[in-house]
């Protein structure tokens, strides 16, 4: 996994819960790569499990709630480090339906060797969208937090309902995204 | 360098900055052999490139060396069938001509069908030799287009005359219209026009076993320019859409059933289309298999006044001429067939003819005794025959003497060598072959009115 995905964990767990928690935290955590995390860098995702399951250990909240927290944090470092994937995008089901086409095409061509999850979107009809996430790693949540975090992002407000799927990874889910009707006209 | 041993306040601890730094060093690392990576990857994109440059290098110096070999050999392939062609036809020109003479004199009529048959050949033989012939100009660049005052109706009649009987004798249709826009004198090429409405009426009546023939001519006229339209619609077998396409390639017929059963050398439609391009106009053809053909062949031409008429005189009148008198020619040609085909076309006529073997003995001749018209051939050892017309318009000025009108007698009919012939001081030209009708015609109106002649189209 890349290490941009490690740095902004401890990132947004140092604006959380502060530096020096951040650190005991690695202290006490088995971690093969010590817990120094490059941006550049390639880390093994079961570190990232770890440090997710210690900072629940540490605050008390769910892993759940800190996979969405955290996939909220990672959407707004994305829209704000990478507008080109933003251009001409006026709505959340459009940007969620490029990310399988363009966002990991472009991701492709820096890293070829990269485990990147799959996406498929369907348009129920104008105001629903179906997202599933396939992959084999138990990011089930976090991909919920960024779903959010992009709604937010374009200002509309929906339901989201995710039922667990198996297709064939170790790993799935169905997000069924239905704008709510205020938002939605 | 040694760190701190305790950090002050207010910066990070020895922890934090022991991690950052290992993630530094392994950012460094990985930037390291990042850039090893592209920098390799770099030097091999240089060194395939440079290989692809050196292979492009031979590959097209390969191709240069293969296309010159390639137009050298067709050069020399064009040079070949222009000079066998060349040397077929003089003796051609030898066994027709006695094949005529022979026809002139009282034969049985089984004699009489077995010289027509010699001259029927003999002209198809001839026929297929100018077209090889046509088609080495072609691929020279040499084939020369005349711009010369011509009458659309006299072209159209003149298909009329030539292939008429043919339709008739197959027992098919044949009807030429000229529409009232093409009744008119327009300059262009008349004989190499005449060549392609032959072509296209000749391939129409091959392939037609019912039915007829129809040629239109029409003239879109946008003076000083116009396009002259020949169409040749026949009702016979047809072509199909892949026939289409290969139609205008030299050497190339429908198939080899065509071939067999049609006969034809396949080079009629390449040098009609070849033609109609030098004249800046194409021909486009339509077809439904079965039910008939349409071609429509084009031309740009110059619109032009009708000259005065001067009327031509019969073939009765032209033999009255020659017979009225004792007329002397004299007659340079190196060639003893030749030479015999002369006197025995001329033997009817009670002409004075003396022969002579080159442009010296013609020269010679003309210092003793006065003719009234000299037939000289162009290329003969000893002197040639635009340096003797030159010797012999010479002394004519200086002897005050009035000049003898001197007719070109050559195979080579390519425009711009009978202009020269002209300039030399020679009156008209005829081409050999020699053509009886042409002949009387052209020698009759030498010796009347030599101010007449003009080159013979």
């Amino acid at each position: 996994m890349k290490g941009v995905v490690f740095v902004e964990l401890l990132s947004m767990a140092e604006t959380l819960i502060g530096e020096d928690a951040v650190d005991d935290v690695l202290d006490a955590t088995e971690l093969a790569s010590g817990g120094a995390y490059s941006a550049v860098g390639n880390y093994p995702c079961s570190e990232l499990m770890a440090l997710v399951g210690a900072f629940s250990a540490h605050t008390g909240h769910s892993v759940a709630f800190l996979q969405t927290t955290f996939g909220k944090w990672i959407f707004d470092k994305f829209a704000e480090s990478y507008t080109v994937f933003f251009e001409g995008k006026t709505d959340a089901f459009t940007m969620l339906e490029s990310i399988e086409g363009e966002v990991h095409v472009e991701v492709r061509k820096l890293y070829p060797e990269v485990e990147l999850p799959r996406f498929e979107t369907n348009r129920v009809d104008a105001n629903t969208l179906e997202m599933v996430y396939a992959s084999e790693r138990p990011l089930v949540d976090f991909c919920q937090g960024m779903i959010e975090a992009c709604l937010i992002h374009f200002g509309q407000e929906a339901v989201i309902e995710q039922t667990p799927v198996n297709l064939g990874e170790a790993f799935g889910a169905k997000f069924n995204i239905s704008l709510t009707a205020k938002m939605a006209a | 360098m040694s760190a701190p041993e305790a950090p002050p306040a207010q910066t990070v601890s020895r922890r934090r900055y022991d991690r950052l730094l290992r993630a530094r060093e392994e950012a460094e690392a990985l930037l390291e052999a990042k850039s090893r990576e592209l920098w390799e990857a770099n030097q091999r994109l240089k060194a395939q490139a440079e290989a692809l440059e050196k292979t492009v290098e031979s590959r097209t110096a390969e191709l240069e060396t293969a296309m010159h070999a390639a137009e050298a050999s067709n050069r020399a392939k064009s040079v070949f069938l222009a000079n066998m062609s060349h040397e077929i036809r003089t003796p051609l020109n030898g066994v027709l001509g006695m094949a005529k003479a022979i026809g002139d004199t009282d034969l049985s009529p089984d004699q009489q069908e077995m010289t027509d048959t010699i001259l029927d050949s003999g002209q198809i033989l001839l026929g297929v030799l100018n077209d090889i012939l046509d088609i080495s100009k072609i691929e020279a660049g040499q084939m020369d287009i005349e711009n010369i005052p011509f009458d659309i109706a006299e072209l159209a009649q003149s298909a009329k005359r030539h292939h008429g009987f043919k339709a008739r004798e197959k027992g098919l249709g044949f009807e030429v219209t000229v529409r009232e826009a093409a009744r008119k004198w327009v300059t262009g090429d008349p004989t190499r026009l005449r060549q392609v409405t032959g072509n296209l009426i000749a391939n129409a009546i091959k392939f037609t076993k019912t039915g007829g023939i129809q040629v239109t001519f029409d003239l879109d006229a946008a003076p000083p320019n116009a396009t002259l339209r020949i169409e040749v619609r026949d009702t016979g077998i047809g072509i199909s859409a892949d026939g289409i396409a290969n139609l205008f390639r030299p050497f190339h017929q429908l198939d080899a059933s065509v071939a067999r059963e049609y006969g034809g050398t396949g080079l009629g439609l390449s040098i009609s289309h070849h033609i109609c391009t030098l004249m800046k106009g194409d021909i486009t053809v339509q077809s439904t298999p079965g039910s008939g053909t349409s071609f429509i062949a084009t031309a740009q031409v110059a619109t032009a006044p009708a000259p005065e008429a001067v009327a031509a005189p019969d073939i009765q009148s032209l033999r009255e001429t020659l017979t009225g008198k004792h007329w002397r020619l004299l007659v340079a040609e190196d060639n003893k067939t030749n030479q015999m085909v002369l006197s025995k076309l001329l033997q009817p006529y009670e002409l004075e003819i003396t022969l002579v073997d080159n442009g010296e003995g013609a020269l010679q001749a003309t210092r003793k005794d006065h003719f009234d018209l000299i037939l000289m051939d162009i290329n003969m050892p000893v002197m040639d025959g635009i340096d003797a017309t030159r010797a012999i318009r010479a002394d004519e000025a200086s002897g005050k003497r009035p000049a003898t009108p001197i007719i070109a007698l050559t195979a080579n009919s390519m425009t711009h060598q009978i202009e020269s012939y002209l300039t030399c001081g020679m009156n008209g030209h005829l081409a050999k072959p020699l053509v009886h009708d042409t002949l009387l015609q052209t020698i009759a109106q030498a010796v009347t009115k030599p101010e007449l002649l003009q080159v013979p189209s």
